[in-house]
């Protein structure tokens, strides 16, 4: 314990590490969250192309919507006519506020989906400002067609096909509805990034702990003390490991108190299908936010284990960063060149796949068996990680 | 208490940077003497099993040191040459961390660390950040840290580098007072320092262990090959160059060279008593590095 935490002081002590807290914290909880609840996402509209353009009163507009969307209660053909008339008759008395209030770009990203054949192509406009409210008929039956084409195009038959669409069964209809956007920004954007953005941090402060003891030139003495080999190793990693929960809780936390300040608790029940149309797992929006936060905490812990193996392998504290860096982004930047099945083998590395996998219909087919994608993105990353640990012990020992 | 070097020998590659060393220490304080490159830092460290000979083994009362591990490591103090240490501590966090790596109780570790840092003159600063100190105060610091577990072998590398003569009297008269029963290794370029306080004298020379003894019975090998001769300053530049000239010294219009040759180097030359100054010029005067 004693040496636990004279290391864990001493991580803590660098001014790298603390810069690197504060520029992490800045750049997620203030910019992403606050700044985008009340200015960049969610502030009423005054200048169209810039985010930077808006007002200042996103939690206003947040409440406002939110109060709208309450008024639909489920999703069924009734409320989505009511909702596209609304819209239309709010442009055209000119209200643009209360239009604001409405989940625009989702309800297109419906009509889209379900009724192609109504889109107009010679208009600029989008659908819900022209489309004939009284066509919006049959939304279930045009979704579950829309998913089976889905799963068809994408070349996902026979066991496959069979395996997602039982998994469908499951959702619940009619879909619950309250505001969506603000759970399509949260799921699909600012939890779905806080992994990458971690990881460069995490390979700032995480890539020195051994490596940097070489260039300090302090290596030596330290593997010339009785604790110095496996017992320094493992306190260094369980240090690495305890920095990387420590990390992640004060971003999670400054992240749930925005979100908790600015959207309350409205709409946690909906299902994630109100977001994706397509998405085929039976998952509401708490169990989808649990899951980003599950799949980036195992996500980081899976990295920081790989960092500390890297720098215990390696003496340059440059070269460790370096290689940390790569063994993330690396592989996200060539994964779009590389075959289906390369892509999805890279997506089990720590931090490389999406949290967003939830959305989607990926699977792994292991020992005759199909493996919904998000399950394994889960637990494979951690396994990766924890797997490092005894290596790096030894290459720490070894490496007088 | 005996650690024994038995065929100690390090590759690198094809450099053999120790070759074949065979020595027995006992309780006393033993000075590494050699030319850069001549394989002191490797059998140093290899003596503190934090580096894996390619042949040979070092024994601890006849038990073999890796294998010990904690146990070996437990009785080991090591001052490497280049010290670190990490800018944004002070000496007292500094040396805390590394009691901690030590396996020293917190309580006891307070203690001893306040103890150390009064001993050696930092007990005022000790506060103060270690990047604040000069070159003599930080080694101090790697003094004191080599000291932390009152190891039973101490091994320091160019401990006095860095120091001021004050300094280094005050470190001899540490290491004397602290030798007793221990044993103490340690390496410098300062013939003056190993001289004052070493029981015996290793010599290295291109990984190899060329003598072993005391000082006098070293200097004893070159009895009789160190030479006073009284000559004028212009001939005083051809001799530097024919000769390993150990010293010269003005006197009035002419210059008093200590030359070291294995014959009598001119009719005018006097035989002088030999020092260990000496004999490391004699033995490595021509390499480079010497100094």
């Amino acid at each position: 314990m004693n040496l636990f935490l004279a290391e864990h002081n001493k991580l803590w002590k660098r001014n790298g590490v603390k810069i690197c807290v504060l520029l992490c914290f800045f750049y997620v909880v203030i910019v992403g969250n606050i700044l985008t609840f009340q200015w960049f996402s969610f502030g009423s509209n005054d200048d169209a192309t810039s985010s930077f353009g808006n007002h200042f009163d996103g939690y206003d507009m947040i409440k406002e919507s939110q109060a709208y969307a309450r008024t639909f209660g489920e999703l069924t053909d009734e409320t989505i006519q009511r909702m596209v008339r609304d819209y239309q008759r709010l442009k055209a008395e000119g209200k643009d506020r209360e239009r604001e209030w409405m989940d625009r770009g989702i309800i297109d990203n419906w009509l889209e989906t379900l009724w192609p054949e109504l889109k107009d192509s010679a208009r600029y406009e989008t659908m819900i400002t022209y489309v004939d409210a009284d066509q919006l008929t049959g939304f279930y039956e045009r979704r579950q067609q829309a998913v089976e084409d889905f799963l068809k195009i994408s070349g996902q038959t026979g066991g496959e096909q069979e395996y997602l669409l039982k998994m469908e069964s499951k959702v619940q209809k009619p879909f619950r509805y309250q505001w969506v956007e603000s759970w399509s920004q949260l799921l699909g954007s600012i939890l779905a990034d806080l992994g990458m953005v971690m990881a460069l941090f995490l390979a700032i402060v995480l890539s020195p702990l051994f490596a940097g003891e070489w260039h300090s030139n302090t290596g030596g003495m330290i593997l010339a003390t009785r604790n110095g080999w496996r017992q320094a190793a493992r306190t260094k990693i369980m240090v690495g490991f305890a920095f990387t929960l420590e990390f992640f809780t004060l971003l999670a936390g400054g992240m749930l108190t925005a979100q908790l300040f600015f959207l309350g608790f409205s709409g946690w029940d909906m299902p994630i299908q109100t977001i994706k149309l397509i998405a085929v797992a039976p998952i509401n929006m708490l169990g989808a936010e649990l899951y980003e936060y599950g799949f980036t905490l195992l996500g980081v812990i899976g990295y920081a284990g790989v960092v500390m193996l890297i720098s215990a392998a390696v003496r340059n504290h440059i070269l460790a960063l370096l290689l940390s860096l790569f063994v993330v982004y690396g592989p996200m930047m060539i994964s779009s060149y590389l075959p289906m099945g390369l892509q999805k083998a890279l997506d089990l590395l720590p931090l490389v796949g999406s949290g967003t996998d939830i959305f989607r219909t990926n699977t792994f087919h292991l020992f005759g068996t199909y493996i919904w994608s998000p399950w394994l993105l889960l637990i494979v990353p951690v396994l990766l990680g924890l797997l490092c640990v005894p290596f790096a012990v030894k290459c720490w020992a070894r490496k007088g | 208490m005996e650690l024994s070097l038995d065929r100690l020998t390090k590759h690198y590659g094809h450099k053999i940077a120790v070759d074949c060393v065979n020595a027995s220490l006992k309780p006393g304080v033993y000075g590494l003497l050699g030319a850069n490159g001549a394989g002191k830092t490797t059998l140093m460290r290899m003596l503190c099993a934090i580096l894996e000979p390619t042949s040979g083994e070092v024994l601890l009362d006849g038990k073999e040191v890796t294998a010990m591990g904690a146990e070996y490591r437990n009785l080991l103090g090591y001052l490497p040459q280049d010290f670190g240490y990490y800018p944004n501590y002070t000496a007292q966090e500094f040396l805390l961390y590394f009691a901690a790596l030590k396996g020293i109780p917190h309580k006891s570790a307070r203690t001893r660390v306040r103890e150390l840092l009064g001993l050696i003159g930092l007990g005022d600063v000790a506060g103060k950040k270690i990047k604040t100190y000069s070159g003599g105060m930080k080694q101090r610091v790697g003094i004191a840290q080599a000291l932390l577990n009152q190891p039973r072998i101490l091994v320091l590398d160019e401990p006095t580098a860095g120091l001021d003569p004050k300094e280094r009297i005050r470190f001899r008269n540490l290491i004397a007072d602290y030798a007793g029963d221990r044993i103490v290794i340690l390496s410098t370029h300062i013939v003056s320092d190993i001289e004052a306080i070493a029981d015996e004298v290793l010599l290295m020379k291109k990984g190899k262990l060329l003598s072993k003894g005391t000082v006098e019975e070293l200097t004893r090998k070159v009895k009789g090959k160190v030479w006073e001769l009284v000559v004028s300053p212009e001939e005083a530049r051809s001799w530097q160059a024919k000769m390993a000239v150990a010293n010269l010294r003005h006197e009035e219009n002419k210059i008093a060279l200590r030359i070291l040759s294995d014959d009598k180097p001119a009719e005018g030359a006097v035989p002088c008593e030999a020092s260990l100054e000496d004999l490391y010029l004699y033995y490595f005067g021509t390499e480079e590095g010497a100094r």
